[in-house]
C-alpha cells in the first residue's frame, strides 16, 4: 500500500514535470554562459557588452542598434506596452531586420545558440524577470482576407487615423511630420516608406502590418492604435454611423439628445473596461463581453487598414537591372515622349538598388534612398531617359551642412564611360566616378530642377564641369515623396568628352544619389556600381522579305526537283 | 536576398573597420529626477501645517523662443507658440517649478475628486507640468481638430505612445503603479509640443503658478526636506532645504533658481 502511494506520488511528480517542460518548450532556456559567449562574439559589436546599444560599431548605424536595457522592442506580436514573447526575439535574431544593419543569423548561428542569445538578452532588462504573466499576444483570428473593397475601406482609415501625417499621401514616408521625428533615445528616425515592403523591419505580411499597427513600434514615434484610438470605440458600426449623424446636427430633439447620451455612456463604459484590462484588473464575464464587442469593430478596421498598406507595395523587391532585366531603351519612330506622357507606362522599369558609399570619407552608412528606377526610349536621333526615385523630403538647398558649410540638397548623377569598352573583357572606368579611364556624367540638382550639367570625372573628388555643355533637355518633378527626372540628348554629339550612343551596343551605366535631408553631400551619398543598358536594336524590316523569299524559292526548288524526278521515272517506265 | 545580405555584411564590416567609440547620449539617462520616499502611508492629518513660498529666477531672463510651427498651420499656427522650458513672469516669478516634500512617509491621502486633464489645444499641451498620483488616470483632451499622438517617455513605468485622432476629444490613459518623473510628454506629429508628467506616491507636491507661488497644505508636524525640480534650472537633490513644520503652523520658504 505504501509502495503504491510512492509510485503514484512519483507519477504525479513526473506528470507535473512533463506539463512544466511542455509549458516551457516555447520559452528560452535559462540564461547561461553559452548565451553570454555567443552574444559577446556575435552581437556585442553593435549592441554593446552591457546591451546598451553602444557597441563599437554603433556610432555609424542608423537605425541605432537596440538598447536592450529598456525592454523596448519594436517588432512584437504583443499588445502595446507589453514585452515581446521569446519567440518574437528568436524570430528577429533569425530573420534580421530588413532595411537596417541587423542581419539574419539563421545560417551563422545554430537554433540552440539563438535561443541562448534570447535568454541572455532578457537579462539586460529586469522587467522580464518581474513580469508574472506572459505578455498579451495580439489576436490574429477573424482576419479579413485581401479584397478591393477591404483595401478601399482601409484607404479611408489611413487618412482618418492619421497614418498620412508621417507616412504621406501614398505611403512613401514623406508625411508632413516625417522630417522632425526622433526615437526614444533622441536619434533622428524616418517613417517607413510603405511602398517598399522589402524594407519593413518586421516583415511585410498582412499579419505583420496588422501587429505593428495595433501594438505600435516601441521606442519609435510609431504609436499604437489601441482600441480607443478609434472613432466611437465601443459602438457597433451602425451605432457609430447613427451617432455621427446626430453629432453633425445643428440642433437635436430631446429624444436625439437622449440617444446620443446613451451612446456616450456606452463608449465611456467600453473605454473604462479597456483601461481596467490594461491596468491588469480581472474582467467580469460581462465586462469581457463589452471589451470583445468593442474590439471586434476595431480589429475589423485594422485588418482593412493592413490590407490597404499591403496594397501599397509590390509583393517582392524588384529584380535588379541585370541579366534578363538589363535596361533596354525602346525604339520609337518620331518624337520621344515627354516626362508626363502615358507612353512611359508601357515600359518596364530597370531597378537599380543604391547602397551607401563607404569607400571614401565622408561615408554614408545610413542610406535613405532605396533605389532608382529607369526607363528609356530612343529614335533615330535622340534618346530620352526617365529616372524616378523615392526621397522623403524635397531638399532644395536651403539647409547647410554643419561640417563643411556647404549647401545640402537632393541630387542625382548618371554615370557613363566616356568611351564604351570594346568587348566584355575590356576594362571599365573605376565605378567611383572613374580614375585612369574617365567617366561622363549627367548631374542634376534639386535647386536647379530644369537643368542637367555635364561633367567629366577622373575620380570621386576629381570632377570637372565640361566647358562645352551639350544640349540636354530636362524636365523634373517632386510629388508625394518621389522625384521624376526626364533627360533627352542626341545620340551623337560633337564633343569628344561626351559618350556617343549607337543601337545594339551595351553601355555601362551607374548612379549616385544624394538626400540632402539625410546629410548627403559630396562623397557621402548612395550609389550603384556599373550596370549596363542598351539601345535595343530595331529588328530589321528585312525579316519580312528574306525569310519568305527563301521559303518560296526552296519550295519552288523542291517542286522543280520533284517534277524532274517524276518525269525521269515516267521515262524509265516507258523505256522498259 | 543574397545581395541584400552581402550589402549588410559589407556595411557591418566597414562599420567595424571604422570603429570608434560611441559616446552615449547623456540626455534623459542622467536627467535629474524627483526623489520619492521608499514607502508612503495615507492617514488622517489633523491640525497640519502649511509650507508656502515663491520661486524666483536669478540671472538675465532670456527672451522666450518662438517655436517653429512646421505643419497644420491653420490650427497650430494661429497664435505664436513659445518654448515653455523657462517661463519667467513679473518680479522674476518662475512658473512650472515642482516644490515637494522629499522624505515624507505618512500623511494625507490624495484628493481624488479633482479631474486630471492635460489639454491639447492649438497644438500645445497645458498645463506644461502635471502632477499625477499613482493609480489615477489622467485624461488627454484633444480640442484641436487635428491628429495628435500622446507619447510619454517613461522609463520606470511602461512608455505610452498612443494615437489620439482628431475625433477623439477625451482619451483617458491607464494609471501607473510606480513613482517616476518628471517624464517627458511629446507629440511626434507636432514635434514642438512638450510637457512633463510626474507620477507621484503622495500628495505633497505643488507646481508654481505664474506668480511663482506654491503651497503645500495639511503637512503633519515634523522635520522635512523640501525639494524642487525645474525643467531648465534642475533640482536641489544634492542639498535640499530643511524645514520644520509646527502643528497648525505656517512655514515660508522661497527659492531662487539659476539656469543649470
Amino acid at each position: 500500500m505504501k509502495n503504491r502511494n510512492v509510485v503514484s506520488l512519483l507519477m504525479l511528480v513526473f506528470g507535473i514535470l512533463c506539463v512544466l517542460t511542455l509549458a516551457h518548450a516555447q520559452n528560452a532556456p535559462e540564461a547561461s554562459e553559452k548565451g553570454k559567449e555567443v552574444y559577446e562574439n556575435s552581437c556585442a559589436h553593435c549592441h554593446g557588452t552591457e546591451g546598451r546599444g553602444d557597441g563599437s560599431a554603433a556610432e555609424n548605424l542608423l537605425p541605432k542598434p537596440r538598447d536592450f536595457t529598456r525592454g523596448l522592442y519594436k517588432i512584437r506580436s504583443t499588445e502595446s506596452g507589453q514585452l515581446p514573447t521569446d519567440q518574437d526575439l528568436f524570430d528577429i535574431i533569425t530573420e534580421g531586420m530588413p532595411g537596417s544593419s541587423m542581419p539574419g543569423w539563421e545560417t551563422s548561428l545554430s537554433a540552440d545558440d539563438r535561443w541562448e542569445v534570447v535568454a541572455y538578452i532578457k537579462t539586460f532588462y529586469d522587467g522580464f524577470k518581474e513580469s508574472e504573466t506572459s505578455p498579451r499576444v495580439i489576436s490574429l483570428e477573424d482576419k479579413i482576407p485581401y479584397s478591393e473593397e477591404s483595401v478601399e475601406i482601409g484607404k479611408g482609415l489611413y487618412v482618418d487615423l492619421g497614418c498620412v501625417e508621417c507616412h504621406g499621401n501614398v505611403g512613401r514616408g514623406d508625411g508632413t511630420s516625417a522630417p522632425t521625428l526622433t526615437d526614444e533615445w533622441g536619434f533622428q528616425t524616418w517613417p517607413a516608406n510603405l511602398t517598399q515592403g522589402w524594407n519593413y523591419r518586421g516583415g511585410a505580411d498582412t499579419e505583420d502590418i496588422f501587429k505593428r499597427f495595433i501594438g505600435g513600434l516601441a521606442g519609435s514615434p510609431m504609436p499604437a492604435f489601441e482600441g480607443d484610438s478609434f472613432l466611437h470605440f465601443g459602438l457597433t458600426a451602425e451605432e457609430s454611423t447613427r451617432l455621427s449623424e446626430l453629432e453633425n446636427k445643428d440642433e437635436m430633439t430631446a429624444a436625439e439628445e437622449e440617444a446620443s447620451e446613451q451612446f456616450y455612456e456606452k463608449m465611456d463604459a467600453a473605454v473604462d473596461v479597456a483601461l481596467n484590462r490594461a491596468e491588469g484588473m480581472e474582467l467580469s464575464a460581462a465586462e469581457q463581453q463589452t471589451y470583445n464587442n468593442a474590439m471586434k469593430v476595431v480589429y475589423e478596421k485594422s485588418w482593412h487598414l493592413a490590407n490597404y498598406v499591403k496594397s501599397l507595395s509590390p509583393e517582392k523587391r524588384p529584380e535588379s537591372a541585370i541579366g534578363n532585366n538589363v535596361l533596354r531603351s525602346q525604339y520609337v519612330q518620331g518624337a520621344l515622349p515627354a516626362m508626363d506622357d502615358a507612353a512611359w507606362e508601357t515600359l518596364q522599369s530597370g531597378y537599380f538598388p543604391l547602397v551607401g558609399q563607404i569607400v571614401i570619407e565622408p561615408r554614408q552608412f545610413n542610406p535613405t534612398i532605396d533605389s532608382v528606377n529607369v526607363k528609356s526610349f530612343y529614335n533615330d536621333k535622340e534618346t530620352a531617359f526617365l529616372f524616378t526615385w523615392d526621397d522623403r523630403t524635397n531638399t532644395v538647398g536651403d539647409e547647410t551642412d554643419e561640417a563643411t558649410g556647404k549647401t545640402l540638397e537632393d541630387a542625382l548623377a548618371i554615370q557613363f564611360p566616356v568611351k564604351v569598352p570594346q568587348g566584355p573583357t575590356a576594362p571599365k572606368p573605376y565605378f567611383l566616378w572613374g580614375g585612369r579611364l574617365p567617366v561622363y556624367l549627367w548631374h542634376w540638382k534639386a535647386s536647379a530642377p530644369e537643368q542637367v550639367t555635364e561633367l567629366t570625372a577622373k575620380g570621386i573628388n576629381n570632377a570637372e564641369v565640361q566647358e562645352a555643355q551639350g544640349e540636354l533637355h530636362v524636365q523634373s518633378a517632386y510629388t508625394n515623396g518621389q522625384y521624376k527626372l526626364w533627360v533627352k540628348r542626341s545620340l551623337k554629339t560633337d564633343d569628344k568628352k561626351d559618350l556617343q550612343l549607337e543601337p545594339g551596343v551595351f553601355v555601362p551605366i551607374a548612379f549616385s544619389a544624394w538626400d540632402g535631408a539625410n546629410g548627403d553631400i559630396d562623397t557621402k551619398r548612395v550609389m550603384t556600381s556599373w550596370y549596363t543598358f542598351v539601345l535595343e536594336p530595331v529588328p530589321s524590316s528585312r525579316r519580312f522579305v528574306y525569310p519568305p523569299l527563301i521559303a518560296i524559292l526552296s519550295l519552288g526548288l523542291l517542286f522543280g526537283l520533284r517534277a524532274v524526278v517524276q518525269r525521269r521515272n515516267s521515262e524509265e517506265v516507258k523505256n522498259m | 536576398m543574397k545581395t541584400y545580405l552581402l550589402a549588410s555584411l559589407t556595411v557591418f564590416l566597414a562599420c567595424c573597420y571604422v570603429g570608434g567609440a560611441f559616446a552615449a547620449d547623456s540626455g534623459s539617462g542622467e536627467m535629474e529626477m524627483l526623489v520619492f520616499p521608499k514607502a508612503y502611508k495615507a492617514k488622517a492629518v489633523n491640525n497640519g501645517g502649511t509650507i508656502s513660498g515663491v520661486v524666483t529666477f536669478e540671472g538675465d531672463v532670456p527672451e522666450m523662443k518662438v517655436l517653429e510651427i512646421t505643419k497644420d498651420q491653420a490650427i497650430c499656427g494661429a497664435t505664436d507658440k513659445y518654448d515653455e522650458s523657462l517661463v519667467v513672469g513679473e518680479g522674476n516669478a518662475l512658473k512650472n517649478t515642482i516644490v515637494y516634500l522629499i522624505d515624507i512617509s505618512a500623511g494625507k491621502d490624495f484628493d481624488k475628486s479633482t479631474k486630471l486633464e492635460i489639454d491639447q489645444k492649438d497644438c500645445k499641451f497645458s498645463p506644461h507640468v502635471q502632477i499625477v498620483p499613482l493609480g489615477v488616470r489622467v485624461t488627454m483632451l484633444n480640442n484641436d481638430r487635428v491628429n495628435h499622438n500622446v507619447h510619454i517617455f517613461s522609463s520606470i513605468n511602461t512608455p505610452v505612445n498612443k494615437q489620439q485622432t482628431k475625433n477623439r476629444k477625451k482619451m483617458p490613459l491607464k494609471a501607473v503603479k510606480k513613482a517616476e518623473g518628471p517624464v517627458s510628454v511629446k507629440c511626434d506629429i507636432h514635434g514642438w509640443m512638450s510637457a512633463w508628467i510626474a507620477y507621484v506616491p503622495h500628495p505633497y507636491f505643488a507646481v508654481t503658478n505664474e506668480k511663482g507661488e506654491f503651497t503645500l497644505e495639511d503637512v503633519p508636524a515634523g522635520d522635512y526636506k523640501l525639494g524642487y525640480w525645474h525643467e531648465a534650472c534642475g533640482t536641489n537633490n544634492k542639498a535640499p532645504v530643511a524645514v520644520t513644520v509646527a502643528a497648525g503652523g505656517t512655514v515660508t520658504q522661497d527659492f531662487t533658481l539659476k539656469l543649470k
